[in-house]
């Protein structure tokens, strides 16, 4: 009998254990994001900097922080990007921040002044990536002093919010006024020698056109063809296609042609015009932010990390 | 026959013009191979010109530390003497030069572990720093290393494929040779903070 109420007790407490194991698992895990799952929060506005998709930093933090940053943005062209995640993938701080930095090409790609600062909780570190044109204004030490005299001992107290405003106030001292922001100019210049080109290739293309459309075929003169009479084959889906026919000027002989254009009287599915095809285009994003981009720096390994 | 000339003459030209901007992209992979080797010894460099700095902070607590501390002295002038020319570096120069430098690595971290029995020195904020610096430089080894052999295996796959390798057989492009994983000896220092 006693021995019965012992094996039923025990059978308890493993099933109570497995019980724990299933439903406490998840959660004593954290999720371990790797960089394609970060999500860039930058690129949808360009105001904000500080990826935080676990909610580890209070709303008004990131608010403080992301204007901080996109101040120093603004004065001196430092592209920052801030990340806080309960765990990583791989588990290593400082190749974490790395490559996020060399593969989201953090920084501009002139002056590769991009800084990476990445605070994983579960790994309980607190990383700094330097790219190669900041590693003179914040070398490694810098970025060490200011974690240990900023932020590690919050950070080691689970005070997210405090540790990392009081770091990134502390590099805003050190960077504020370090460079220039030169970029606003050559931000455009890409565009317009895009859009340089198209223009050229279309004036090209109409010139082209127009010096062999009324070419004849026969005789080879330029400017020949004169149009005598034309009349419609099809009118479909706002499409009118007709025949012309043409006669040249020196040696009379006729062409036809046959010729489309969109139909002005056609109210049909798609719409009045044929040529303009719907909507949308380019922009740059909707909404009443625009979104930002990452100017593709590279990282050489600079910076330094702390564990708390 | 005149049209066959033509035809000859044209043909002529297309290989002639692929044969140029074939060699002037393998030139320009041979450069970035060469840059990317100098990045490798700048940062090894940079190692070797944080060490005295190091040796004199810790010999400040731990005098009696000699062995330990001759010993990266000794490591470091052996590796420094060594430099190898990027145009003539071959899997046995490469693989010495590793050696040399692995030995730095090693003896730094032996003088690392017997620094976490003097608190002073580890609470020194000149230490602290020059630790900082120490970890950064070998983050930055590790980063050129493998940007090195990325840009080499590049140029090694393109000198290798087929139409390419003619005009690299024939200019004297070689294969250049890889850093190895490392085993043990060349280690990078376990900093602890």
């Amino acid at each position: 009998m006693r021995k019965s109420t012992y094996l039923s007790t025990s059978v308890q407490k493993g099933i109570l254990f497995l019980l724990f194991l299933i439903v406490g698992y998840p959660s004593l895990l954290a999720k371990e994001y790797t960089i394609q799952e970060i999500p860039m929060v930058h690129l949808q506005d360009r105001t904000r900097y500080v990826c935080n998709p676990d909610g580890i930093l209070s709303e008004s933090a990131v608010v403080t922080m992301d204007s901080i940053l996109y101040a120093l943005e603004e004065k001196t062209g430092i592209q920052t990007l801030v990340v806080a995640v309960t765990g990583i993938a791989g588990g290593d701080c400082f190749d974490f921040a790395h490559q996020l930095g060399e593969q989201k090409g953090v920084g501009e790609k002139e002056r590769d002044n991009g800084l990476v600062i990445l605070l994983s909780t579960d790994e309980r570190c607190i990383q700094f990536a330097t790219g190669y044109g900041l590693e003179g204004v914040l070398p490694d030490a810098i970025c060490k002093r200011i974690q240990n005299r900023y932020m590690v001992k919050y950070l080691g107290k689970d005070d997210w919010d405090t540790g990392m405003l009081e770091g990134i106030r502390a590099i805003n001292g050190y960077l504020d006024g370090s460079m220039e922001n030169i970029s606003e100019e050559e931000d455009n210049t890409p565009l317009f020698i895009f859009l340089g080109v198209i223009f050229g290739s279309i004036i090209l293309i109409i010139v082209i056109v127009s010096l062999y459309a009324n070419q004849c075929p026969k005789c080879k003169k330029r400017h020949a063809l004169q149009r005598i009479s034309s009349h419609v084959v099809s009118r479909k889906y706002g499409v009118i296609t007709s025949e012309a026919t043409y006669i040249c000027k020196y040696c009379g002989h006729q062409v036809t042609k046959k010729e489309q254009s969109g139909d002005p009287n056609y109210r049909g599915p798609r719409g009045g015009s044929t040529i303009f095809m719907g909507g949308g285009g380019f922009g740059r994003g909707g909404g009443g932010f625009s979104g930002g981009s990452f100017g593709g720096g590279s990282f050489g390994g600079g910076g330094a990390g702390s564990r708390f | 026959m005149k049209k066959s000339t033509m035809i000859l003459i044209a043909l002529v030209a297309i290989v002639a013009i692929w044969g140029v901007s074939a060699y002037n992209g393998l030139v320009k992979m041979d450069e970035s191979v060469n840059t990317a080797w100098s990045n490798v010894e700048n940062q090894y460099q940079r190692r070797a010109d944080l060490i005295p700095n190091l040796v004199s902070t810790v010999k400040g607590y731990a005098s009696h530390e000699k062995e330990t501390l001759e010993a990266v002295l000794a490591a470091r002038s052996k590796a420094t003497q060594m430099t190898i020319d990027a145009d003539n570096l071959t899997p046995e120069k490469l693989q010495e030069y590793q050696k040399a430098q692995g030995e730095i690595g090693a003896a730094l971290g032996r003088l690392l572990a017997i620094t976490e029995a003097y608190p002073d020195l580890k609470a020194n904020e000149n230490f602290k720093e020059l630790q900082a610096q120490l970890e950064g430089t070998e983050n930055r080894i590790s980063v050129e290393r493998k940007n090195f052999n990325e840009v080499a295996r590049s140029y090694n796959t393109s000198i290798r494929t087929f139409p390419k390798t003619i005009i690299a057989g024939m200019c004297g492009f070689d294969k250049r040779p890889y850093f190895e994983a490392e085993e043990g000896a060349n280690k990078a220092p376990e900093v602890q903070f």
